[in-house]
C-alpha cells in the first residue's frame, strides 16, 4: 500500500506552505510511516483516508498535527534556539529592571505541544536567576488535552531528550525514570498547564510578560489570525513581549506591534496606543 | 529490594534479587522498539507476539555487571540477522555482506539494548562489550524475562537472564 | 571551509552510520575502532573539529580517550561528543567532568545528531528533512 500521487502532492504542498520545509519525491514511505499513528488515532484506516478526511474538511488543528507529524523541529528543545537565546541577552534583563523584585513574572507557552517550549524556558530562567522558582510561573496551553497531560506529567523519551537537549542540561534538570527521563520538581513546579483553544476566547490568564507564540498562526486564514493576536495582546503587559516562529510575522496581519530585532530573531511589542 | 517470595532454589539473604523484581517485560520492550524505530527505520515496529524460532538462529549478547549480574542476549533467524544488518546499514552497507558485518550488526544492537537495560537496572553496573555466535550463555531458567517479538513478521528473542546457578546445573536450560 | 570527524567505535556499522551521517551534512571523516587508534590518528597530525566517541571498546575505551585528549593543549580545539548506549544519568556525569562536550545516546536518529552539531555551531550547511 501506498500514498497516490495526488495524496502524497496534497501533503507535500500542505508542508511547504506551512513550515517550508520541502518533501521530496521518494518520500512516500516517510508520509505513510509518519501519519499512520495519526490516522489510528482518528479512527482512520490508512493514511489515504486521512488525507481525502482533511482535505476534504480542514480543520486547523487537523492540519497542525499532520505538519507536526512529518517536521521535526516541534520535538527539539533549542534548534531554532535564537527566541531562547534573546529571552536572556535582552527580554530578562529588560523586565528585570522594570519590575519590582517582588513582582512575578508571567510566561505564556501558548500550543506548548508535549511541553519541551515551557522546560526550556523553565531551564534557562532556572539558570540566569537565583530563586527562578519564585520568581517567575510559566503558563503552557495546548488544545490537545494529550498534550497537556504530556506537559504536565514532564516525562520524555531516551529519542526525545537527544533532540537538541545540551548534556550539561539534561543532567542538571532532569533524573532517570524508569526507561524515560524525569524533569526535576522545582521545573515542573515552574511550569502551569491547561487547555487553550487560541481559535476561540481565551480563558482569565496572565497579564503575561513574555509571549511565545510559535509556528501556530500559519494555520489559520487571515482573520483568524488577526483575532489571535488581538486576544493575546488583551493578556499581556503593555511593556510584554511576543515570540513567533521564524516563518511567522505580524507585519500585514496586525499592525499593532512594533517589530524589535534581538541578535538573529525578532520580537514583538504592543504599539501604545494602537 | 530484597527478594523475600523469589522462588523455592533461593536461599534468603546471600542472593542479588531477581531480574523480573528489577525490570519488567514493557521496559524491555519499549527499550527494544526505540532502538529499532531509531537505528533500523522509523517505521520498523516490533510486534509483541510469539513464534517458534527457526532452526539455524544467531545471537548476541552484553554482560552486565553490578548490584545484578548477568547478560542481555538477542536471539534471531540468520536469514533475519542478515535482513537486519542491511536495514540497520541502509544506504551505507556494503555490496557483498560478510558474515562479520551480520556479526558485527547484531552485536552493536545487543550493546545498545543492553546499555539501555543496564540504565534500567540498580546501578553502578559496567557493560561488556557484545559477542555473537550461534549459543549464546546459558542462563538461570528461573531467574529470566523474555520478551518474544516479530519483526517484519520474523521472530526474535530479547532475554535478560542470571547466570545459571550451580544448584540448577543438572537442569536442562531452555 | 571543511569540518572533519573522528569517528571513534568498536562497531563497524556504527561507524558506517554515524560516518555516513556526517558526510551527509559536509564533513570530511576518518574512522577509529578503538581509543588507541583514534589517539594515533591525532598523533599522526590528522586532528578534526570533532570526535565521536564510543564508550566501550576493546584496547582503549572512550572515557580514557577523553581523558587523554584532554592533556594535551594542542588538541584543545577538538569538540568531543560521546555516542554511546551508556545512558545512566551518572555516566553523563562522568563524560562531561572528563571534558566530554556533549552526549548523544544510543539508539539515536540523525536527526538527534544534527541538533546536537547545530547546539555545538559545528553543522556546516543547513539540512532540511
Amino acid at each position: 500500500m501506498t500514498l497516490t500521487a495526488t495524496r502524497f502532492d496534497w501533503v507535500r504542498q500542505l508542508v511547504h506552505r506551512e513550515s517550508a520545509i520541502v518533501l521530496a519525491p521518494g518520500k512516500e514511505y516517510l508520509v505513510e510511516a509518519r501519519l499512520l499513528p495519526l490516522a489510528r488515532k482518528m479512527g482512520l484506516a490508512d493514511v489515504d483516508q486521512l488525507v481525502d478526511a482533511v482535505r476534504s474538511r480542514p480543520r486547523p488543528d487537523d492540519t497542525r498535527q499532520i505538519v507536526e507529524a512529518l517536521t521535526t523541529n516541534e520535538t527539539s528543545w533549542f534548534r531554532d534556539g535564537d527566541p531562547f537565546t534573546a529571552l536572556t541577552s535582552t527580554v530578562l534583563p529588560a523586565l528585570q529592571s522594570a519590575r519590582g523584585p517582588a513582582e512575578r513574572l508571567q510566561i505564556w507557552s501558548a500550543a506548548c505541544s508535549s511541553g519541551q517550549e515551557a522546560y526550556t524556558i523553565a531551564m534557562l530562567l532556572e539558570d540566569a536567576m537565583p530563586n527562578a522558582a519564585t520568581r517567575v510561573s510559566i503558563t503552557a496551553t495546548d488544545i490537545s488535552r494529550e498534550m497537556v497531560e504530556r506537559t504536565r506529567a514532564g516525562r520524555f523519551s531516551q529519542l526525545e531528550v537527544n533532540r537538541g537537549l545540551p548534556a550539561p542540561m539534561l543532567v542538571r534538570h532532569f533524573q532517570r525514570a524508569g526507561s524515560e527521563w524525569e524533569v526535576s520538581p522545582t521545573l515542573r513546579r515552574m511550569v502551569a498547564t491547561r487547555e487553550c483553544n487560541l481559535a476561540a476566547p481565551l480563558p482569565r490568564m496572565g497579564p503575561f510578560d513574555v509571549v511565545y507564540l510559535r509556528n501556530v498562526l500559519i494555520y489559520f486564514d487571515l482573520p483568524t489570525k488577526q483575532a489571535i493576536l488581538r486576544r493575546v495582546r488583551e493578556l499581556m503587559r503593555p511593556d510584554g513581549w511576543l515570540f513567533l516562529g521564524a516563518a511567522e510575522t505580524t507585519l500585514g496581519v496586525d499592525d499593532s506591534w512594533s517589530r524589535v530585532v534581538i541578535g538573529r530573531t525578532s520580537a514583538y511589542r504592543p504599539l501604545k496606543g494602537a | 529490594m530484597t527478594a523475600i517470595d523469589a522462588g523455592p532454589r533461593r536461599r534468603a539473604g546471600d542472593r542479588p534479587p531477581a531480574v523480573a523484581e528489577l525490570i519488567d517485560e514493557a521496559t524491555v520492550t519499549e527499550i527494544t522498539e526505540q532502538a529499532w524505530l531509531a537505528l533500523v527505520g522509523e517505521d520498523e515496529v516490533l510486534v509483541p507476539l510469539p513464534a517458534p524460532l527457526p532452526a539455524d538462529t544467531l545471537s548476541s549478547w552484553v554482560g552486565i555487571t553490578g548490584p545484578w549480574t548477568g547478560t542481555v542476549v538477542l536471539t534471531t533467524g540468520r536469514d533475519t540477522a542478515v535482513e537486519l544488518t542491511r536495514a540497520l546499514l541502509r544506504e551505507h552497507a556494503p555490496e557483498v555482506l560478510e558474515d562479520e558485518d551480520v556479526d558485527d550488526a547484531l552485536g552493536e544492537l545487543a550493546n545498545v539494548v543492553g546499555g539501555n537495560v543496564k540504565a534500567v537496572l540498580p546501578g553502578p553496573s559496567a557493560l561488556g562489550l557484545p559477542e555473537v555466535g550461534a549459543t549464546p550463555p546459558a542462563g538461570s531458567p528461573a531467574d529470566t524475562l523474555r520478551v518474544d517479538v516479530l519483526w517484519r513478521g520474523q521472530p526474535l528473542t530479547v532475554s535478560v537472564q542470571s547466570p545459571l546457578h550451580t544448584e540448577e546445573e543438572n537442569e536442562v536450560p531452555l | 571551509m571543511t569540518v572533519r570527524a573522528l569517528v571513534i567505535d568498536d562497531s563497524r556499522a556504527m561507524r558506517r552510520i554515524v560516518t555516513g551521517t556526517l558526510e551527509g551534512f559536509g564533513y570530511e571523516t576518518r574512522q577509529a575502532g578503538h581509543g588507541q587508534e583514534a589517539l594515533d590518528v591525532l598523533h599522526e597530525g590528522w586532528v578534526p573539529d570533532l570526535c565521536t566517541i564510543d564508550w566501550n571498546m576493546p584496547v582503549m575505551d572512550g572515557l580514557q580517550f577523553v581523558n587523554a585528549v584532554r592533556t594535551n593543549p594542542a588538541w584543545r580545539a577538538v569538540t568531543l561528543m560521546m555516542v554511546t548506549s551508556e545512558s545512566e544519568h551518572g555516566q553523563i556525569v562522568r563524560a562531561l567532568a572528563a571534558g566530554a562536550h556533549e552526549y548523544v545516546i544510543k539508539p539515536f536518529t540523525a536527526d538527534a545528531i544534527r541538533d546536537k552539531l547545530a547546539l555545538l555551531g559545528l553543522l556546516p550547511q543547513e539540512v532540511s528533512l
